[in-house]
């Protein structure tokens, strides 16, 4: 079975992350987490975090070191704090920004990852200087030409997995093969869906339909035996009714269409409200209705989801939404959990590790 | 080091590194027009230089780097000096 349970228009978002806290394995993986970005740092930051510790999911906190402690339980197990006196702001160029700032929270967590004091990285800061810094202190997977940031995405009857949306604003066809490759990974590892089928975004079914890059990326994923099953373009329409379980296309065309779609789903969450609330009827109704109400809202709410894995490093780093609250972040951390574990950065080494321009 | 040799070691961090083609690196090659690198492409370069030749490169000297051949005019500067 694959994308929930059949008859039903949706599924819960449970379907994907329930995974993620179950911890099965040994393992020991410790999480770098940025207590100084977004918007709701430290404390939404370090109530998530804490949330998601045990003994096989240890954070390190990074920020100031006094605010988190007081932040923290007495005696609290599995958590330690790094002091970092800067914070890169969002309004900084990225890559200047994390080539000076090195005191900064996301420098010094993203050092220790590359250092291997850590395993993960987790920040709800600047997703530019998060990229950056990521490119430049844990390097690139040799052999991946960019990185793209892969996000899940609420959409019916199940969630898709999505990228680029918003590292790479224009992409060669041959970035958005490799986009190909490392999402399918990604959907394999991340969301536990066996075999996913992969959509390359356009403005028409057809292979000859959209920009000469995304024509090229047609020919080249269609002509690649990596990716398992490419189903062909997809239009934008095709996203929410997940036609396919990954979406290919490049950082600025992925960003907008995010974007969009969050913006149309709160604006429809708004205006059932506003007609349920409208009168004594409607208000009636709107009670029968409230159980599956909460469930269609449970599984349209990103937070569940705790951000964008950046895909093609040469760890997880996980770029949380800037306004998160601790839920969005505890998920956040599993998720990282979850990508040290399996086998997704394994499988983009080992399929993108030995690629030459001529393949 | 000679300048031959300098380049050699510049075009291995644009062909490792950042997954450049190598017969498009040449001594004329412009960084943005020629290879396509992208702002952060060249941070990552300027900062693998430093650690590969231990030097230091300011934002204001890397501004001016505009060509393979300018990187490696740089480096002969710096580790001669």
């Amino acid at each position: 079975m694959r994308g929930g349970v059949k008859g039903k228009p949706y599924v819960s978002p449970h379907w994907v992350t329930d995974a993620w806290s179950d911890i099965t394995d040994d393992r020991v993986v410790r999480v770098v987490v940025d207590a100084a970005g977004g918007d709701n740092a430290p404390e939404e930051i370090v109530k998530g975090a804490l949330d998601a510790v045990g003994p096989q999911l240890q954070v390190v906190f990074i920020g100031d070191e006094p605010r988190i402690r007081a932040l923290l339980p007495p005696g609290v197990q599995d958590v330690s704090v790094v002091h970092a006196p800067d914070v890169i702001g969002y309004d900084e160029e990225p890559a200047t920004a994390a080539r000076a700032k090195t005191g900064s929270s996301i420098v010094v967590g993203l050092k220790m990852v590359h250092a291997g004091e850590a395993d993960a990285f987790v920040s709800a800061g600047n997703t530019g200087a998060v990229v950056a810094a990521s490119v430049l202190y844990v390097r690139r997977i040799p052999g991946v030409k960019r990185p793209a940031i892969c996000t899940i995405m609420p959409a019916m009857p199940a969630p898709v997995a999505f990228l680029d949306v918003g590292a790479n604003a224009e992409c060669r066809a041959e970035f958005l093969r490799q986009f190909a490759i490392m999402g399918q990974a990604f959907a394999r590892e991340v969301m536990s869906i066996p075999e996913p089928t992969i959509g390359l975004l356009s403005i028409g079914e057809e292979p000859t339909k959209g920009t000469p890059e995304v024509i090229e990326a047609h020919q080249l994923i269609a002509a690649d035996e990596r990716v398992s099953h490419f189903y062909g373009n997809i239009e934008g329409r095709d996203i929410m009714n997940r036609l396919v379980d990954v979406i290919v296309t490049d950082g600025f065309t992925g960003n907008v269409g995010l974007k969009t779609i969050e913006g149309s789903a709160r604006a429809i969450m708004g205006a059932l409200k506003a007609v349920i609330m409208d009168s004594v009827k409607t208000k009636m109704g709107g009670l029968l209705l409230q159980k599956d109400l909460q469930i269609l809202r449970d599984a349209l709410n990103p937070e569940e989801f705790g951000g964008a894995l950046l895909l093609g490093m040469n760890a997880p780093v996980i770029i949380a939404h800037g306004n998160s609250r601790a839920r969005g972040i505890a998920q956040a951390v599993r998720m990282g959990r979850r990508g040290v574990v399996t086998d997704l950065l394994p499988t983009i080494a080992r399929e993108l590790g030995t690629q030459t321009a001529s393949v | 080091m000679t300048r031959e040799e300098v380049f050699e070691h510049v075009k291995g961090i644009l062909v490792e590194t950042l997954s450049v083609d190598e017969d498009k690196v040449t001594m004329d090659a412009r960084f943005q027009e020629d290879l396509e690198t992208d702002s952060l492409d060249l941070v990552e370069l300027v900062m693998t230089m430093e650690e590969k030749f231990g030097i230091k490169i300011t934002d204001e000297e890397a501004a001016d780097i505009k060509t393979v051949g300018d990187a490696v005019d740089f480096v002969m500067t710096r580790v001669d000096a």
